[in-house]
This record gives structure tokens, C-alpha cells and sequence, in this order.
């Protein structure tokens, strides 16, 4: 089995590249296909659907909330698949960003930027339920002003622990992902 | 320092334009012949200006007559702000012309600081034509009820630069300190063919402009900031595919040369014989994990020879540079780069008959409205939604 993933961004590359290896068994195999923004993906979610000739390969599309309503994005993009004939390809939106799913892993966080402080912060009301948060990224920084998207990336995600993490769109994806590959 | 606005004239393609707001990390997208170069040349030439005199720099650019905007008779006029870290907006102006007899003159030189929003700013220079009056008690700058005390001063020719026939007495010390400024600017103009070779031993605590220090850099970071260059080496090994170590490692007749070491053989490669990529990327790391960043950081198109990928990361060390203190312009055909920029840190040049015009990406309103729905800045570049900025 493989599975193709198609991604709005680098960041979000990179931080599948760390996580998937601990997530799916060494028979699948994986590639990752990062785009520029949203309406680049949009545009190639039909095409990659409808023209890969591999046997045996399934699709993931990955998509930040932002300020969409998810339902209506989530419904937006298997419509997309289906008209692709695809409609067994696997949607899950990271909300509202793929910060979030940093936020809901304070201690991973606290340790990539050897903020030991930070730690602390998770049985804050917010970040009992980082989902909630509009603006993650701007959470994040606040907490690391020197925090970039893609550095930032490739610190965080190698550290994040899956059951600690509080970000229930997280925790969405994993469980999508593990039913996916049968586990 | 930041610098703030910069307003030119008659400057070859910019005849009058002016860049204001700029932020910490600016960079500049537009088609060849834009003007992109020009931008930095105008801070070289100040810089050139500086260390030697006008007339050098200009004589270094094909002469008055070459770098006076065609059509125009000049003055050549440069407005640059500035502010240190929470201190006052200084202004600095400077206008150059030909004199009686023909020679490049310096018509006019200014270095005021205002304190806050109101209050009448100091002259601490003053300049025309050679003479003019500095402020000789600056000491008193901002206290209340103070005024200015003034001193009438000669420079020994009226091609120099009273920054520099003043800035070298301790007396004028806010002078000095712009002047120091000035000179550690760094414009980039990096040739990897300069970087390879060894070189004779001695000591370089930074990059210099065409990166022919390299090896001695290297080697200095790894003895005075091992920590710092052990991050370096490992960024190069995730971009730069087999390349697990380089050292700066001295022969037998007293030279340095740079080893790259091949994780998957037991001999390293000199520097002469590793890719052009690889010795730009690790020109790069050096520079800009630099522990005492530059006030001013200039790099043209930073992304030739380099994968195109690995232009994102790079962009957001670029900004991390500029984060810690060191203001940084970058022109550049990356769409990855760009991609890692926020609007507002994007200007985009284009020529409107024979001159050029500099827009900021912020400010075009359908581009702020597309980046908010998810689409990425180097995208829309790519698209040609920055109107005017491709060749027509």
C-alpha cells in the first residue's frame, strides 16, 4: 500500500516527514506532495486524483481550517474527490492550523526552543483546547517570537507525543490515518 | 540600526522614488532591467562614497554623466532614515553634482536627528561645496532649552564626504558612530569561484563581500562559536545531500583550505573540487549565523545555484538575521522565497516609461485579499498579480 499525501505547504511536509514514520507501518509507503497555498492544492487535487496509475495507492489530503467552516470544507473537498473518482480518499483539516496541533503539545513545544517555562502553560484554559484558538500561529509566536513556520517545523514535530497531544483535529488525523492503514 | 525610508534621485533608473515603511526584512521582486541591481548599488555607492570619495565612486560606475538619470542634469540626491534601537529618527541627505570647473562636487551634505514628533531637529552637519558648520556640542543633544552650538569647518576637498573628513574626531562622536555605520554595511557581491582556494592564515571574523575569506571565517566560527557551527554543519548535512562534516584544515606551508567530508567515503573533497551549491549554502550558513550580524545586509538573488526548495528555510534564516539586529534587503526570482515572505515585506519594482516604480506588495489590496484566502505571496507572483512587475 502507499499513500499519497497532498499538503497546502512546506511546513506541513515537514512535519508529516517527521511524524509519519512513527504513525504508519514500514509496508506503507508514503510520498508527500507540498503545494503553494490553498488554491494551488485545490487546483491539483482533481488532476492528481483522476491521472495516478498506481495500483494500490491512497489518497490523503491535508487542509488548514483557517476561517473556513470546516463541515462545509470538508464536504467542499469530497465533493472534489468524488467528481475525481476518488471518494475514498482520506480529508482531514488541521484546525484551525497546523499550529494548532503545536499548541496542543505545549511540552514538545517548551522543549524545541529549550523553553522549560512554556510547559507550564498547558493546563491553561486556552490550551486545553488549542482547536479553539483563531489564531494559532500568532498564539505560537506570541509564546516564541522567533518562531517561523518551516524552522519551527522541523523543531517541534520530531518532538510531538501523540496521546498527550490536546488538539482534537490532531487526534482526528491519527486515528483517520491508523483506520486508513488498518491498524 | 533600521533604516526607515529612503528616498532618490536622478539615480540612474530611479529618478524619483521613494521607499518608506521599510521593514527589518524587505525584499524586492521585478523583471530584468527593473532596477533591482540599481537599489543596490545606490547603498555600495554610499558606502564607496565613504571610504573613498564621490568622485571615486562614481568614476568606479562609468562617471557622472553614466549614473545621472539619462535626460537629467542632476543633482544626484539620496534621503536615507534611520533609527538606532529606540533612539530618534536621523535624517541623512546628500546631493551631488558637477562643479564650475566639471568635477563631481558634493553640493549639499545633512545629518539631522528630530527627538520624538515635535521639537526642531539638530544640524549636527551641515555641509556644501567642502565647507559648512557641525554641531560641536552634541553632548547637550535633548536636554531642554539647549540649543545648538556650531563650529564652521573646511574638508580638505568638496569630493569628500563630511561624514568622513569629520567622522574620524572624537568630538563629533554621533558622526563617527553613522560613519562606522556606513562602512559595516554588507553588500553582498559573494563569487564562489573567490571562496575556493585556500588561503593564507590569519584571522576573519566575518564573510567578507566576495566571500574570499571563506576558510578563515570557518575556521574562526568553529574555534570562537564551536556551538554556532555546529548548528551550521548540521543544517548542511539535511540540505546538502552526503555532506556530513567541512573543516577549515591548515597545510603544510601555512595555508587554509576548506574539507568537505562525504559521509560514504573516507577521504574528504577539497573546496576546489565540491559543488558550486554546496560552497554558496555553507557561504550562506556562515553568513548568516554571523554572532554580530551586519547593521545592514544586501544579498542580489540569493537563490542561484541552490535547489529551489531549500530556498524557504533559507528565506526565514534571512529574517531570523534580520531579527537579531541586522537589517536585510534581498532581491530575488524565487517564488519559494517569496513564498516565505509576508506581503508587507514585499516591494516589487517595474519600469513606467524608462523609470523605475517601486510598489509595496501590502498595499495592492486584491493581493492582501488572495494571501488572507490561502494563496502563498510567490504564487501570485507567478501568476502575474503583481501588476507591472513581469516583462511585457
Amino acid at each position: 500500500m502507499k499513500l499519497v499525501f497532498l499538503l497546502e505547504e512546506y511546513s506541513m511536509r515537514v512535519t508529516l516527514e517527521a511524524l509519519l514514520p512513527k504513525i504508519l507501518p514500514t509496508d506503507v509507503q508514503h510520498l508527500l506532495i507540498d503545494h503553494e497555498g490553498k488554491r494551488d492544492l485545490e487546483i491539483s487535487i482533481p488532476r492528481k486524483l483522476r491521472a495516478w496509475r498506481e495500483n494500490d495507492v491512497r489518497f490523503v489530503i491535508v487542509h488548514d481550517q483557517d476561517s473556513a467552516d470546516c463541515r462545509q470544507l470538508k464536504k467542499r473537498l469530497a465533493k472534489l474527490c468524488q467528481e475525481a473518482g476518488r471518494s475514498d480518499a482520506l480529508i482531514r483539516i488541521a484546525c484551525v492550523e497546523l499550529e494548532s496541533w503545536f499548541l496542543g503539545d505545549l511540552e514538545a513545544v517548551a522543549e524545541a526552543f529549550d523553553h522549560p517555562q512554556i510547559a507550564a502553560l498547558k493546563d491553561r484554559s486556552k490550551f486545553r483546547n488549542p482547536d479553539r484558538l483563531a489564531n494559532a500561529s500568532d498564539e505560537l509566536r506570541k509564546l516564541i517570537p522567533r518562531y517561523q513556520k518551516v524552522g519551527g517545523a522541523r523543531a517541534i514535530a520530531p518532538l510531538l507525543d501523540f496521546p498527550r497531544n490536546r488538539s482534537h483535529s490532531f487526534q482526528i488525523f491519527l486515528t483517520g490515518l491508523r483506520r486508513l492503514v488498518g491498524q | 540600526m533600521q533604516i526607515e525610508s529612503i528616498v532618490i534621485k536622478n539615480y540612474r533608473v530611479f529618478q524619483d522614488v521613494k521607499l518608506d515603511r521599510i521593514p527589518s526584512m524587505s525584499v524586492f521582486v521585478g523583471a530584468n532591467g527593473s532596477g533591482k541591481s540599481t537599489l543596490f548599488d545606490i547603498l555600495g555607492f554610499l558606502r564607496d562614497a565613504l571610504i573613498h570619495n564621490v568622485r571615486q565612486a562614481l568614476t568606479l560606475r562609468g562617471g557622472y554623466k553614466e549614473v545621472v538619470t539619462r535626460g537629467s542634469n542632476g543633482p544626484i540626491e539620496l534621503e536615507i532614515k534611520f533609527r538606532e534601537v529606540n533612539g530618534p529618527l536621523a535624517t541623512y541627505f546628500i546631493s551631488i553634482g558637477l562643479g564650475a570647473d566639471g568635477s563631481p562636487t558634493v553640493k549639499r551634505e545633512l545629518l539631522k536627528y528630530r527627538r520624538g514628533q515635535r521639537g526642531k531637529p539638530w544640524h549636527f552637519l551641515d555641509f556644501a561645496d567642502g565647507k559648512g558648520l557641525a554641531v560641536t556640542n552634541e553632548q547637550d543633544y535633548g536636554k531642554p532649552g539647549i540649543e545648538e552650538k556650531r563650529d564652521q569647518q573646511e574638508l580638505e576637498s568638496a569630493d569628500i564626504l563630511a561624514i568622513k573628513g569629520l567622522g574620524q574626531f572624537q568630538q563629533y562622536k554621533i558622526v563617527s558612530a553613522f560613519r562606522k555605520l556606513i562602512e559595516s554595511w554588507h553588500v553582498s557581491d559573494f563569487h564562489i569561484g573567490d571562496a575556493r582556494p585556500s588561503q593564507e592564515a590569519g584571522v576573519a571574523e566575518h564573510l567578507s563581500s566576495r566571500g574570499d575569506n571563506l576558510a578563515l571565517v570557518a575556521q574562526y566560527m568553529r574555534e570562537r562559536h564551536r556551538d554556532v557551527f555546529e548548528r551550521v554543519l548540521q543544517k548542511m548535512s539535511q540540505r546538502v545531500p552526503g555532506v556530513a562534516k567541512v573543516e577549515a584544515v591548515e597545510t603544510e606551508d601555512g595555508r587554509i583550505v576548506l574539507k568537505f567530508q562525504d559521509g560514504s567515503f573516507k577521504d574528504p573533497f577539497i573546496a576546489k573540487y565540491v559543488s558550486d551549491g554546496t560552497i554558496k549554502m555553507f557561504a550562506y550558513m556562515l553568513l548568516l549565523h554571523d554572532p554580530n550580524p551586519h547593521p545592514l545586509l544586501c544579498v542580489e538573488e540569493p537563490e542561484n545555484q541552490l535547489y529551489p526548495k531549500l530556498l524557504i528555510e533559507l528565506a526565514e534564516e534571512f529574517r531570523e538575521y534580520a531579527w537579531r539586529g541586522g537589517q536585510v534587503f534581498v532581491s530575488t526570482h524565487s517564488t519559494d522565497f517569496l513564498n516565505a515572505m509576508n506581503l508587507k515585506e514585499i516591494f516589487w519594482l517595474s519600469k513606467q516609461k524608462g523609470v523605475t516604480v517601486i510598489r509595496r506588495a501590502s498595499d495592492a489590496r486584491e493581493l492582501e485579499g488572495l494571501v488572507t484566502q490561502g494563496d502563498l505571496p510567490g504564487a501570485l507572483w507567478k501568476q502575474g498579480l503583481f501588476e507591472g512587475a513581469d516583462p511585457r
